[in-house]
């Protein structure tokens, strides 16, 4: 006899669905340089982390110029991150005798899951790694009887 | 030994040496951790892993073909080290074969070194150390180097493996992890795990230079990060940050 669906197992199909859709989108990601000889730039290090109230992007900045850190906002679910080193890199620094080229900073989008207001966001720089903290778009407020 | 994983030894390999571990995991600590051992001890390669169950890779060295999981070592210790991310669906038997090997070399103690992922890592200016054991004389010693074991909690991807399949052959293992960046390499806690080895076999590895070299560290790794990352995500790696469930004492 067959048994119907139930609502669970409906929606552990979903997200069993929507995870392989995830992980197809990362390798999609890895499956290119994380450089880009054109450019001169090296793609950072970076972590996207949702909070209630605001959204947490860290990025590595390794040889960076603290001051030439630049971030800005694209839209309202994207930022750019840009900042210069402070020596050039080229592949034979890591050994790689096989390939030309340059790289002298960092550049990369972030696309943000939700909404953030890029006006009031905050930045600061500790330890190598770059710390933008945005507050997420506030929603209408719904009163409570 | 493992169908699956084969060793191929390129030196005799004499048995009762002790073996340090330097998987791929969280902030790269113990593949950090293991590459600056090798070249500070100036071990030679005696030994390499071959798998169907790696991806397709070798690592290219002056021309040469070399396997991306070797064995280095001397007379009195051996340090396994990988360059590339493990497959997540063959971290099992991958594992495994280490360790069939491992067992089969009658090993005096497995020490494999990795990360704790913490948060707020970049607010932290010395990670702390911690430490997990295949048995409770091991943990005594721990107690005594003044390395704290982890009393309750999850450990996910290949210490997990480790410390489980050791416990179980009764091979002597012990864990040392500093907290570190779960996606960033983290040389300190390298540099911290490295201290605590010290500590633990009476060695003097000199750390400062992965402390002064950090930021090319950092920027060498940032490859390797990536796809390291990519498989720990696939082993629900996030699982460690989890609470363990209600128990009564």
């Amino acid at each position: 006899m067959r048994r119907r669906k139930s609502i669970f197992d409906i929606m552990r199909e979903h997200m069993e669905e929507l995870e392989e859709l995830a992980e197809e989108m990362m390798d999609q990601l890895i499956e290119r340089p994380s450089w880009d000889v054109r450019t001169h730039s090296l793609e950072p290090l970076c972590d996207v982390s949702v909070a209630p109230d605001r959204v947490i992007v860290t990025a590595d900045l390794p040889k960076v110029d603290p001051r030439s850190i630049r971030v800005s906002g694209v839209a309202d679910d994207l930022i750019e991150i840009t900042a210069k080193m402070r020596v050039k890199i080229n592949f034979e620094d890591f050994g790689v005798t096989h390939r030309r080229g340059e790289f002298s900073c960092f550049s990369c989008r972030v696309p943000l899951p939700v909404p953030v207001d890029t006006s009031r966001a905050k930045a600061r720089f500790r330890k190598g790694i770059l710390e933008i903290i945005l507050p997420r778009k506030r929603g209408y407020e719904i009163k409570v009887e | 030994m493992s169908e699956k994983v084969k060793v191929i030894e390129k030196a005799e390999i004499p048995s009762g040496l002790k073996i340090i571990l330097g998987l791929p995991d969280v902030g790269l600590v113990g593949v950090i951790a293991a590459s600056h051992i090798i070249s500070k001890l100036k071990l030679e390669e005696v030994a390499y892993f071959r798998s169907n169950l790696l991806p397709p890779v070798i690592m290219l060295e002056k021309g040469l073909p070399r396997s991306p999981i070797r064995v280095f070592g001397n007379k009195e210790i051996l340090v396994l080290n990988s360059e590339i991310a493990i497959p997540s669906a063959s971290i099992h038997d991958i594992i495994e074969g280490i360790i069939n090997w491992v067992g089969e070399k009658k090993v005096e103690i497995v020490y494999t070194l990795g990360g704790l992922p913490i948060p707020n890592r970049h607010e932290i200016e010395k990670p702390r150390i911690f430490g997990a054991a295949s048995n409770e004389e091991l943990l005594k010693i721990l107690d005594e180097k003044e390395i704290k074991a982890i009393g309750r909690g999850f450990l996910v991807g290949p210490q997990a493996l480790i410390l489980s399949l050791c416990a179980e052959r009764g091979i002597p293992a012990v864990t040392l992890l500093a907290e570190c960046f779960y996606n960033y390499p983290d040389p300190e806690a390298s540099s911290i795990v490295i201290q605590a080895l010290n500590r633990m076999i009476d060695m003097k590895i000199d750390v400062s230079e992965l402390i002064e070299k950090g930021e090319e560290v950092r920027l060498a790794m940032r490859d390797m990060m990536r796809r390291t990352q990519a498989e720990l995500a696939r082993m629900k790696k996030s699982h460690e940050y989890d609470i363990p469930g209600y128990y009564i004492r």
